[in-house]
């Protein structure tokens, strides 16, 4: 009975853009910021980046029971992300396909089905079929089949937790596109084996930056903790940030544009948070990370360190914030922040990391309000023509590649090292660059 | 009554902030020394006088300014929750780190400093919970000037505890609510 679906109409697709190694060589390590600026280059961001690759849209301790939503974006397309009866995770437009409205518009809750507020179209839970509207017996007399209507569904896949949707049915899989990257990830997502979870809803803001700036900082730039974060480090541990390049041991991978720098020191970013139980706490647990982990692994569950899943998916291990980045235009970003802790964690422990999570990286944390004002001037200043083409140093740590490294990954050596912004900013370029996901070009063990 | 002794409970419950109009309205003297506490209060803030205004909060003060969430109205979760995230959650040993951060020579982004403008209006006064406890509503409006051309409004309502701690009226609760469930700007770097 049920007739095949029409094909879905496919999204345009625009040349891509020339003359990119001007404003972004990283081989000499050399960005302008004409990158951060131009309209035209984030149209094709929004095409060829943000509808093709994995993006983050969910934690699945977020939608514990069947018909519980949320409402996110995927780049600038809104989104619903719905747990089905079957426990799987469906990710939809939240758009109507009738006139395009919005067919859910809080950010949260649970749900049988989702009936657009202008014409009364219907969907369930999993929104693949149209289930009525208002005046139906019109759309009957004249043919109306709505099997062929339905809000347009993503490939969705999930990591211990993390669930990723894309729009492309091109990309990779999602294990293919996070490569070694999720044996890092590990250690915020499962340090004991017994999972994790986001903790206390979501926090939103608006921070005028271009999205690339946050993905950056996060991907690689601890260089500018010490500097940057001095005030908050000194009104939070009582002194200065000690020198992250005296460190014994520490590292920045990257794999696809993915990056993690990472010192060895088990608890460095945790301690920022001011809270003595939450040291103790990770020092407790952490012989039964080196049991599940590793003795290597079980050093990194709370250092000083910064992660970015290609293109805006961020994290910190220890002060457990997790974040998106949100493009909404060149010069803007919505910024939405999560807590994430150790599902086994004592329910004490899990609320210090709620407050200790905002009292330092979000909008009132003391951390984060530094971040913001540079980000924005970082991209504000490019509004000047001249200043738009100046030369941007992306360069520290040429040649730091380890290349016989037992960790997984393109490793390199110190984390004070800008070897993963340019691993980003190639894999940006590359992507730009590539008319299919087939030409974009594998950079790994390129790299320097 | 043992909540009151020892300054009220964790967390600013709702209980412990019964609607307005089922208690006494204050009108008498006290009324005015709310009201007067209120708009110094914006005063020390606006011209950073950091150690009189932390002179005015009880060292039992619980501030707290919770995320405001864009739920359907059957939510039983609400618009806010005591377990959700919140901008601020703050005991006094909260409120000085930040304060601490705002004197460092090394905040940076407070160097031009940020110009605030705190009004505050609607106050109402009514019998607290306890003896020699005030329930205070007020409304605020904060204008902050950055630079040249950065300017960020926020506007709320507040619902306070003031107590009288050695003969002097104190903040010992503050609940900090604005309407916006996303903040239309990058921090909120004062008081509210």
């Amino acid at each position: 009975m049920t007739k095949e679906r029409i094909p879905l109409r496919p999204i345009d697709t625009t040349p891509p853009l020339r003359n990119l190694d001007r404003i972004c060589d990283m081989e000499s390590g050399r960005l302008s910021g004409k990158v951060f600026w131009d309209d035209e280059i984030y149209q094709q961001e929004l095409e060829k980046i943000f509808a093709r690759c994995w993006l983050f849209v969910a934690h699945e301790s977020q939608l514990p029971n069947a018909g519980d939503y949320l409402t996110t974006s995927m780049g600038e397309d809104e989104v619903l992300v719905v747990r089905q009866k079957d426990r799987s995770i469906r990710v939809m437009l939240n758009a109507c396909p009738h006139r395009g409205n919005k067919v859910c518009f809080s950010e949260a809750g649970n749900a049988r089905g989702f009936i657009c507020n202008y014409h009364g179209w219907s969907f369930g839970a999993d929104g693949g079929r149209l289930m009525g509207m208002h005046e139906s017996k019109c759309y009957e007399e004249s043919g109306f089949d709505k099997s062929q209507h339905g809000l347009r569904q993503a490939r969705v896949d999930s990591y211990k937790g993390l669930v990723f949707a894309t729009f492309s049915d091109e990309a990779p899989s999602l294990e293919e596109y996070l490569g070694p990257m999720t044996w890092y990830l590990d250690v915020v997502l499962d340090m004991d084996g017994e999972g994790s979870e986001f903790f206390g809803g979501c926090i939103r803001s608006t921070i005028e930056c271009n999205w690339k700036v946050a993905a950056e900082n996060f991907v690689g730039d601890i260089l500018h903790g010490g500097w940057t974060h001095d005030s908050a480090a000194r009104a939070m541990l009582g002194s200065a940030v000690a020198n992250v390049s005296d460190m014994p041991e520490s590292y920045s991978v990257n794999w696809n544009g993915h990056g993690y720098e990472f010192g060895t020191d088990v608890v460095g970013n945790a301690a920022t948070l001011g809270e003595k139980n939450i040291n103790k706490y990770l020092h407790t647990i952490r012989p039964r990370v080196a049991e599940h982990l590793g003795e290597f692994r079980s050093k990194l569950i709370g250092a000083i360190s910064s992660a970015t899943i290609f293109p805006n998916f961020s994290y910190l291990p220890g002060q457990n914030t997790v974040r998106i980045w949100q493009p909404r235009g060149p010069h803007k970003i919505e910024l939405y922040t999560w807590t994430i802790v150790n599902k086994s964690a004592p329910e004490e422990i899990k609320d210090m990391w709620r407050k200790g999570c905002m009292m330092t990286f979000s909008p009132t944390g003391v951390f984060e309000m530094d971040d913001g004002e540079n980000w924005e001037y970082c991209t504000k200043t490019s509004r000047g023509l001249v200043t738009r083409y100046q030369d941007l140093y992306v360069g520290l740590g040429m040649h730091t590649r380890i290349d016989d490294s037992e960790l997984p990954g393109n490793v390199f050596r110190g984390q004070i090292n800008e070897c993963n912004s340019r691993a980003f900013y190639q894999r940006w370029k590359d992507l730009l660059e590539a008319p299919t996901w087939a030409d974009v070009p594998d950079r790994n063990g390129r790299m320097r | 009554m043992a909540a009151c002794a020892d300054g009220g409970g964790d967390v600013m419950a709702e209980s412990n902030l019964m609607q307005g109009n089922e208690r006494m309205a204050v009108l008498d003297e006290r009324a005015r020394k709310a009201e007067a506490f209120l708009l110094r209060e914006a005063r020390l803030l606006d011209d950073e006088r950091w150690d009189d205004w932390l002179a005015i909060l009880s060292p039992d003060i619980h501030y707290w300014m919770p995320g405001i969430e864009n739920r359907r109205r059957e939510d039983r979760l609400g618009t806010y929750s005591e377990k959700h995230m919140a901008y601020f959650d703050d005991r006094l040993r909260d409120i000085e780190r930040r304060v601490a951060r705002f004197r460092q020579p090394s905040a940076w982004a407070e160097n031009p400093p940020t110009r605030n403008v705190h009004l505050i209006s609607n106050i109402e006064v009514f019998e607290g919970e306890c003896s020699g406890e005030l329930l205070v509503y007020s409304c605020f409006m904060n204008l902050r000037s950055r630079g040249l051309d950065e300017q960020h409004q926020l506007v709320g309502r507040r619902v306070d505890v003031l107590r009288w701690e050695d003969g002097r009226l104190r903040l010992l609760r503050r609940k900090v609510l604005i309407p916006n469930a996303m903040l239309l700007c990058k921090n909120i770097n004062t008081f509210l």
